[in-house]
C-alpha cells in the first residue's frame, strides 16, 4: 500500500510541473498584461512596475526565476492586490471554498447514496421513480439557475436565509445544496446502478440463503460494491466541485478561492492565476490519491496489482 | 413424519417474452437422513424447484403460483420472512454451482465463514471463529487460520467448494441442498468434494438434496433418484431401481447415454430432438415428441406422476396404463 | 441467476431492430426524441429566417424596455427591448450547435484513441490509460477557463475547447469496449480464418462500438451544453450580440427579481431540452443494452 501511494505521488510531480509550465506559458503569450486596464497610468510608470515585478526580462529567464519561486513555495505578489502576497490571499480565501466544498459534497453524498439505494431496493417503485426523476431535475438545471431560484423562494419569499454572504452557519444552507444538487443526481444514479448490479450478483443469493436479513444484506455484503462507481467518481467529483463553486461564489458573493482566480484571470494577475491554478491541482491531486486508496481499500482484488 | 414435503410445486416467471412455466406439479417427500438426487436437463427445473423451497426466486419475474413445502409443519412458501430466514441458513443450508460468483468477493472467508453463526446463534464472534477453524479442518483445509484471513478469489476452485460448504454446514442443518455442487469442477476435485459431502452427511446425519445433470454422479451418491423435464418429475425411485428397473422413457434414455457406460468403439448413444420451448409449451407428455414409445394419446393428455410400483413414481402414461416395459 | 436459459426472441429480429422496437416502447424516450426533433426545427427555422417570429434577435427596441410576455411579444422582451422569443430560438440554435459541434470533436478524439489504445493493448494502452487517468481527475475546466479568457472568445475556439474535456469518458468507454470485443471468440474466429487486422477492425468491431458511442454521444450533449452555459455565465463563453441559452440565463439571473420571464423561459427552454437528450439517451443506453459508467 505505501508503495502504490509512494509511486502515484511521484507520478504527480511531473503533472503539477506539467501544469505549471503550461499555465505560465499560457498566460504569457496571451494578450494583454496586468496592467492594461490601468488606463490612468503614464508609460514610464507602467514600465517601471512591469520592471519591479521582473517583467520587462526575456521570457525565458521569466519561466525559470518562476520556476524557482515555486520550488520555494512563493506564491509571487498579486498585482491586483497590491502589498499582498498569493500565498496570504490564498490563505484567507481557500478555508472558505474548502468548507463550502465538504459541506456540498456531504450534501451531495448523503442525499445521492440514500436516493440511489432506495431506487435499487425498490426497484422499480415510487421509491425509484420519484427519486430519480428529482436528479434528473438535478443533472439538468445549472447551477446559476439553481442558486437564483432557491435564493427567490428561499431567502427572498419565505425569507429562511439570507440572499448572500458568508457570515452565519445559516448561510451554509443554500450554497451547499446549490452546488450539491448536481453531484447528489450523478451520485443517486451511480449509485443505483451500482447497487442494483450488486443485488443481482450470486453472491447475495447466497447472503440470503444463510438467513441474512434485508439490513444485514444492504450494509454488509451490497455496500462494498454497490458504492464503489461512486468512488471512482469522487476524483471528478471534487474537481467539479473546485469549479461549481466558482458559480456559487460569485452567486451567493462568498469570499472563496474561486471567485479570486476567476477575476484574477480577467485581470491577468499572473501570480495569482498560477498559484490558484497550481494549488488546486496539487489539491485535487491528493484527494485524488485518497480516493484511489479507498478504493482498493473497498476492492480487495485490486490489491493483488 | 418426513423432514420436508413438496407438494404439487408451480413455478411460473413472467417476461417480456411470455410466461414460463419452469416448475409444473412438482411433489416429492424427503425423510431425515436421507439422499436424494433431482435429475435433468438445463431447463428442467430442477435448480428453480430448490430455488422455490429455499425463497430465492426473484419475485418480480418470478412467481410460486401454487404449492406447499412443508418443514416440520412450516409452510416454506407461505411463512412469514422472518421465519424462513430464521430457518435458511440455520436448518437447511443451500451451496450453489459456481463457488466464485457465490461467495462475497469484498469479504474476508473468516467473516463469511462465521456469518450463519453470528445470524443464528448467540456467540461471541471468538467462539465463532473457533468453530469456523474446526470446520474448515473437517472440510479438508490446511493452514486454516491464515486462510482465514484470505479472500474468495485467493483460493482455487475446489477449496472454494470447501469453504462454501463449511459454511453452509457450520450451523448442523437438517437438510442441505447442493445445486450442481461439482459441475464447474475438475473431474478429480468433483469426487473430492461428494466424498466430502457424503462424509458430512454421516456426521451431521442431516439431509442431502443433489441437483445435477449428471446421471452418474447422482447415482453413486443418493438413496433416492427424482428425473425432471420440462418443470415435470418424469420418474421417482430409489436409486437401484430407477436404473434396474426404469419405468420411464426419457430415463432410459439418460441412462443409456452415460458415455461411461457404454461399449468402446460403438457409436455414442444420444436422445434426438430438443427439449421444449418454454414459451410455448405443447399439450400432453412434454417428452412425446422425441419418445420412441409414443402413440397418439401421449401428445393429449396431461401428465402426472402416479405409483406404478412400491415406492417408484412414473409420469409415462404407457408404463401407467399398459406397463409398457421400458 | 440462472432462471431459464432457452429464450428466444420472436421471429428472430436483428439486434438494431430489437433495440428499435425497445426504444420506441419507452415513452420518456420518444417524448425526448420529439421534443427534440421539434427544437431542432425550430432553431433551424429562426437561424435562416430570423424574421420569422417577427423580430430578430438582436433587434432593439429601447423605447420599449422590458415587458412580460404580451400579444405582441410572446415571451416579453429584455431591457434593451430584444424580443425574448427570437433571441431564445436563435440561442437555441446556438447551444444545440455548441452542442453537436464539440460533442463531434469529443467524439473524434475519444474515439480514436480509445481504439487504438483498447486495439494496441501492453504497455501502449498502460500508457495511455494512465494519462487519461490523470487528466479524469483534474480541474479541466480551469484551462478552459484560462483559454477562453486569454485567447479570446472564438467560437471555434470554444467547440475545440469543450470538446477536449469531454472526450476522456468517451475515450475510456471506447477502449474498454475494444478490449472486451477484442477478447471475444468471434475475433479469435476470424483471425483463425486469416481474415487481416483492417478488415477485422471494420467488419467485426465497429458495428459494437456503434452502440456505446451513440449513447455517449448522446449524454455528452447536455453536458456540454451546460458547460457552455458555465462558461457563458462567467462572460466567456458566446458573445454578445449573439445568444445562447448560457447567455440568456446570464442575463435573466441578473435582472430576476423585477423580470422573472427573463430567467424563467430561457432556464425552463434550457432544462426541457437537457431531460430530452438526458430521457434519450438512457431510452438508447437500455435499447442498446449497454454497460460502462453503469448509470
Amino acid at each position: 500500500m505505501l508503495r502504490f501511494i509512494a509511486r502515484r505521488f511521484l507520478e504527480s510531480i511531473p503533472v503539477l510541473f506539467v501544469i505549471a509550465t503550461a499555465t505560465f506559458f499560457m498566460m504569457r503569450l496571451a494578450p494583454g498584461g496586468p496592467f492594461d486596464a490601468e488606463k490612468q497610468v503614464a508609460p514610464e510608470i507602467r514600465a517601471r512596475m512591469e520592471a519591479h515585478y521582473g517583467l520587462d526580462k526575456p521570457l525565458f529567464q521569466q519561466y525559470l526565476l518562476q520556476m524557482k519561486h515555486l520550488l520555494q513555495g512563493d506564491l509571487g505578489p498579486s498585482f491586483k492586490y497590491p502589498g499582498r502576497t498569493v500565498n496570504e490571499i490564498i490563505a484567507d480565501a481557500f478555508p472558505v471554498s474548502l468548507e463550502l466544498g465538504c459541506e456540498s459534497l456531504a450534501v451531495a453524498l448523503v442525499f445521492g447514496l440514500a436516493a440511489g439505494m432506495m431506487a435499487a431496493l425498490r426497484q422499480n417503485s415510487a421509491w425509484d421513480h420519484v427519486p430519480m426523476a428529482l436528479a434528473m431535475i438535478g443533472l439538468c438545471v445549472p447551477t446559476f439557475v439553481m442558486g437564483p431560484l432557491l435564493i427567490s423562494a428561499f431567502a427572498l419569499h419565505l425569507d429562511w436565509f439570507n440572499a448572500a454572504g458568508w457570515y452565519f452557519p445559516r448561510d451554509r444552507v443554500l450554497p451547499a445544496l446549490t452546488l450539491g444538487a448536481l453531484y447528489a443526481a450523478y451520485i443517486a444514479r451511480m449509485s443505483r446502478g451500482g447497487f442494483l448490479e450488486v443485488l443481482n450478483q450470486d453472491y447475495i443469493r447466497t447472503a440470503r440463503a444463510k438467513g441474512a436479513s434485508g439490513a444485514r444484506i444492504l450494509f454488509k455484503h451490497a455496500l462494498r460494491g454497490g458504492i464503489l462507481p461512486v468512488v471512482s467518481f469522487l476524483g471528478p467529483a471534487v474537481a467539479g466541485l473546485l469549479t461549481g463553486s466558482f458559480v456559487v461564489e460569485t452567486i451567493f458573493g462568498i469570499p472563496g478561492l474561486g471567485r479570486f482566480f476567476v477575476t484574477a484571470a480577467f485581470n491577468r494577475d499572473y501570480f495569482m492565476v498560477m498559484g490558484s491554478v497550481l494549488f488546486y491541482a496539487c489539491f485535487v491531486v491528493v484527494l485524488n490519491l485518497a480516493a484511489d486508496v479507498v478504493l482498493v481499500w473497498l476492492n480487495p482484488k485490486l490489491r493483488f496489482e | 413424519m418426513a423432514l420436508l414435503t413438496v407438494e404439487n410445486l408451480r413455478t411460473a416467471f413472467h417476461t417480456r417474452n411470455g410466461v414460463v412455466r419452469a416448475v409444473q406439479d412438482v411433489s416429492f417427500q424427503l425423510e431425515r437422513g436421507e439422499t436424494l438426487g433431482i435429475v435433468g436437463e438445463s431447463g428442467s427445473g430442477k435448480s428453480v424447484t430448490c430455488y422455490s423451497i429455499m425463497g430465492l426466486v426473484p419475485q418480480p419475474p418470478g412467481r410460486i403460483e401454487a404449492g406447499r413445502a412443508l418443514f416440520g409443519d412450516v409452510d416454506l412458501l407461505a411463512c412469514s420472512h422472518r421465519q424462513l430466514n430464521r430457518i435458511r441458513g440455520r436448518r437447511i443450508s443451500m451451496i450453489f454451482q459456481d463457488a466464485m460468483t457465490s461467495l462475497n468477493p469484498f469479504l474476508r472467508i473468516g467473516e463469511q465463514l462465521i456469518e450463519p453463526l453470528i445470524i443464528h446463534e448467540k456467540i461471541t464472534r471468538a467462539a465463532a471463529t473457533d468453530r469456523a477453524l474446526a470446520m474448515l479442518h473437517e472440510a479438508g483445509i490446511s493452514e486454516a487460520d491464515h486462510r482465514l484471513k484470505m479472500f474468495p478469489h485467493e483460493f482455487s476452485g475446489g477449496m472454494r467448494q470447501r469453504v462454501m460448504i463449511a459454511m453452509a454446514l457450520i450451523t448442523k442443518p437438517d437438510l442441505l441442498i447442493a445445486d450442481e455442487p461439482t459441475t464447474a469442477l475438475d473431474v478429480t476435485v468433483q469426487a473430492q468434494i461428494l466424498e466430502l459431502i457424503r462424509k458430512m452427511q454421516k456426521e451431521l446425519g442431516m439431509a442431502v438434496i443433489l441437483v445435477s445433470h449428471d446421471l452418474g454422479i447422482v447415482s453413486g451418491f443418493c438413496d433416492r433418484v427424482m428425473v425432471m423435464y420440462a418443470g415435470r418429475v418424469m420418474e421417482c425411485a430409489r436409486t437401484d431401481d430407477l436404473f434396474y428397473d426404469t419405468k420411464h422413457p426419457y430415463t432410459r434414455g439418460l441412462r443409456q447415454s452415460i458415455p461411461a457406460l457404454q461399449m468402446k468403439g460403438e457409436e455414442l448413444h444420444t436422445i434426438p430432438g430438443q427439449p421444449p420451448d418454454p414459451h410455448h409449451p405443447l399439450p400432453g407428455c412434454p417428452f412425446a415428441p422425441r419418445c420412441e414409445h409414443a402413440v397418439d394419446y401421449c401428445a393429449r393428455e396431461e401428465v402426472a406422476l402416479t405409483e406404478v410400483a412400491p415406492n417408484h413414481g412414473s409420469a409415462c402414461l404407457r408404463v401407467q396404463r399398459e406397463k409398457l416395459p421400458v | 441467476m440462472v432462471i431459464v436459459e432457452s429464450v428466444e426472441t420472436a421471429g428472430g429480429a436483428s439486434f438494431w431492430q430489437d433495440a428499435k422496437h425497445r426504444l420506441w416502447k419507452n415513452k420518456l424516450a420518444v417524448f425526448g426524441l420529439v421534443v427534440l426533433c421539434v427544437l431542432a426545427v425550430l432553431s433551424l427555422a429562426a437561424y435562416l429566417r430570423p424574421s420569422m417570429t417577427g423580430y430578430s434577435y438582436e433587434q432593439q427596441n429601447l423605447a420599449l424596455g422590458p415587458m412580460p410576455p404580451s400579444h405582441a411579444h410572446w415571451l416579453g422582451t429584455d431591457p434593451l427591448g430584444r424580443d425574448l422569443l427570437a433571441r431564445l430560438l436563435y440561442g437555441g440554435g446556438i447551444s444545440l450547435m455548441v452542442g453537436l459541434c464539440a460533442t463531434a470533436v469529443s467524439l473524434i478524439i475519444g474515439v480514436i484513441y480509445g481504439a487504438i489504445a483498447g486495439f494496441a493493448g501492453g504497455k501502449l494502452d498502460m500508457l495511455m490509460m494512465r494519462f487519461v487517468d490523470i487528466l479524469y481527475a483534474l480541474p479541466f475546466v480551469i484551462f478552459v477557463i484560462l483559454l477562453m479568457v486569454f485567447f479570446g472568445q472564438n467560437i471555434i475556439l470554444l467547440f475545440v475547447a469543450i470538446g477536449a474535456v469531454e472526450w476522456l469518458t468517451m475515450a475510456r468507454i471506447v477502449r474498454g469496449q475494444v478490449m472486451a470485443i477484442k477478447r471475444q471468440e468471434f475475433v479469435e474466429a476470424a483471425r483463425a480464418l486469416g481474415l487481416r487486422h483492417g478488415r477485422i477492425i471494420f467488419r467485426h468491431i465497429v458495428p459494437n462500438l456503434l452502440g456505446p458511442i451513440i449513447v455517449y454521444a448522446t449524454l455528452t450533449v447536455p453536458e456540454v451544453i451546460l458547460l457552455e452555459s458555465f462558461l457563458s455565465f462567467l462572460g466567456l463563453g458566446v458573445q454578445p450580440p449573439h445568444s445562447s441559452w448560457g447567455v440568456l440565463i446570464k442575463e435573466g439571473a441578473e435582472v430576476m427579481e423585477e423580470y422573472p420571464w427573463l430567467l424563467i423561459y430561457p432556464g425552463a427552454v434550457m432544462a426541457l431540452t437537457l431531460f430530452s437528450l438526458n430521457f434519450l439517451g438512457d431510452g438508447l443506453r437500455d435499447a442498446l443494452d449497454v454497460r460502462g459508467s453503469k448509470d
